[in-house]
């Protein structure tokens, strides 16, 4: 019998949700999975790194990770299956982005340790100790942990990534798409989102309600304003990322009321989601007749947050850090 | 100290600045001045990849409110330039390194000194931060 192709899905700095979402095919997750070996599932299975260490280079047909990359166990696992698969999927926004994971970027990693293990009021901590990566117990032990990264990364700024799909988590369909793509060898070009390449706006059921021109006078948020069901949010004056947000996520926050909040990700060719959801805001928000439109742009709360909810680490201003000395 | 010298980058609308200059002449004198037509074509992408390249401050000369060719482009760029103001600072970039004026200079004699008056306000602010808010230069991984 020919051997079945190994598959390894491993999650870094992920909530659960994505590898939720494949659970949750149910079914048909079993009909999926059928033609192939899983080596690696640490939320459904017992496991080993020693044995994905004692698989032969590019053993692995395929490794699907979710999450980001925060700290230095992660980046080795990542490296560990760069190594041994044959392509890398990079599984959920987290994986393709940074994810609202890399909203953390916002803040050092000092503000964030002080936070976290000394300033919180629900914290007690009376000796001010932070997680240090080493710790030495006596002359004959020191006990380690992963190192705490400055920041947090998208999955290919630290291994190659061969394909991408999006997604806070990415949807059944899609998921039993890009599976069969990857059984039946019929791939799209290295680099490819396995996902639609058109705006939510396209598909959202509201989109006739959208006027032609579009004027926001004061910005509504959600918690603030009971919705129309059936009128675009934009239309309401309540912000939604819809008009520069990839569709294919079945509409589901739209579905319950809620307006888009970018986690596909922004559309093809688009370099930086916040420079795009500045132009797209500027342009719609209306600042009356006296011409004075600061107390109308200050009104978005957190802008920085809001644009870059999904896609903080792989922001133009964030990867300064790869600016040469020059 | 005073080596430090900060880099401008200019945009300015070809119909309110400069349009009866030499400009050829003009741009050798005027580093980085960047005449476009109409200031709302500024994509804040633009003014990212400015920082991103080098840039530590950009100055956007538009015309004089009422005064767009396009009846509002002022307004609108000046509106983005007010977003992105707020949007930068959370990158730990000072929103006064983003500057937006508005007037009209069509022999285009103003523009050298704005710039240079622009690179004695963002001197006193110094460089910028080239790892913001202390991420340090990523080492552990081959790709960066
Ligand atoms: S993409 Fe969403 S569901 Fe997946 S790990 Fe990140 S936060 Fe969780
Ligand atoms: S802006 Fe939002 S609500 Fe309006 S059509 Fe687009 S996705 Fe739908």
């Amino acid at each position: 019998m020919a051997k079945k192709p190994k598959i390894a899905i491993l999650w870094l700095s992920a909530c659960a949700g994505c590898d939720e979402a494949i659970v949750d095919l149910n079914e048909s997750l079993l009909k999926t999975l059928e033609p192939v070996d899983i080596v690696l599932w640490p939320v459904a299975m017992d496991y080993k790194y020693s044995h994905i260490h004692a698989l032969n280079d590019k053993e692995i047909l395929l490794s699907v990770i979710s999450g980001a990359i925060r700290n230095s166990e992660q980046e080795e696992l990542a490296h560990l299956l760069a190594k041994k698969s044959k392509m890398i999927f990079a599984f959920g926004t987290c994986a393709c982005y940074g994810g609202s994971a890399g909203l953390a970027n916002f803040c050092s990693k000092e503000e964030i340790m002080n936070w976290v293990y000394k300033d919180a009021p629900t914290v007690v901590n009376p000796s001010g100790q932070i997680p240090q990566p080493k710790t030495r117990i006596n002359e004959n032990i020191e006990l380690t942990l992963p190192e705490f990264y400055e920041q947090v990364y998208a999955l290919d700024q630290i291994i190659d990534v061969d394909f991408y799909l999006p997604g806070c988590p990415p949807p059944p369909d899609l998921i039993i798409n890009a599976v069969q793509h990857f059984l039946s060898g019929d791939l799209p070009p290295k680099g490819s989102k396995l996902a639609s390449r058109t705006a939510l706006c396209e598909v959202c059921p509201r989109n006739h309600t959208k006027p032609p021109r579009l004027e926001i006078k004061e910005i509504k948020r959600v918690h603030e304003y009971e919705a129309d069901p059936d009128r675009c949010f934009l239309a309401q004056g309540i912000l939604c990322l819809g008009p520069m947000t990839r569709s294919g996520c079945g509409e589901t926050c739209i579905s319950v009321n809620t307006p888009c909040r970018g986690c596909f990700g922004p559309l093809p060719g688009v370099l930086d989601a916040g420079a795009k959801g500045i132009s797209m805001l500027a342009c719609i928000l209306k600042a009356g007749q006296s011409r004075n439109p600061k107390k109308l742009m200050n009104s978005l709360v957190d802008p920085a947050g809001y644009f870059y909810r999904f896609t903080q680490p792989v922001s133009i201003l964030n990867q300064k850090w790869r600016r040469s000395n020059d | 100290m005073s080596a430090y010298q900060p880099k401008i980058v200019c945009f300015s609308c070809n119909f309110g600045w400069g349009y009866l200059s030499n400009k050829s002449e003009l741009m050798q004198k005027i580093q980085n001045w960047i005449p476009i037509t109409c200031t709302a074509k500024i994509d804040p992408l633009f003014i990212f990849q400015a920082f991103a390249k080098g840039a530590d401050g950009v100055l956007i000369l538009a015309c004089p409110e009422t005064q767009c060719h396009y009846e509002d482009g002022e307004f609108r760029t000046e509106k983005m330039v007010l977003l992105l103001q707020n949007v930068i600072e959370a990158f730990g970039i000072q929103r006064e390194r983003v500057q937006i004026m508005f007037a009209r200079d069509p022999e285009g004699h103003d523009i050298s000194n704005l710039v240079e008056r622009m690179r004695n306000k963002i001197n006193a602010l110094g460089p910028l931060p080239k790892d913001i808010k202390g991420k340090g230069e990523y080492t552990y991984g081959q790709k960066a």
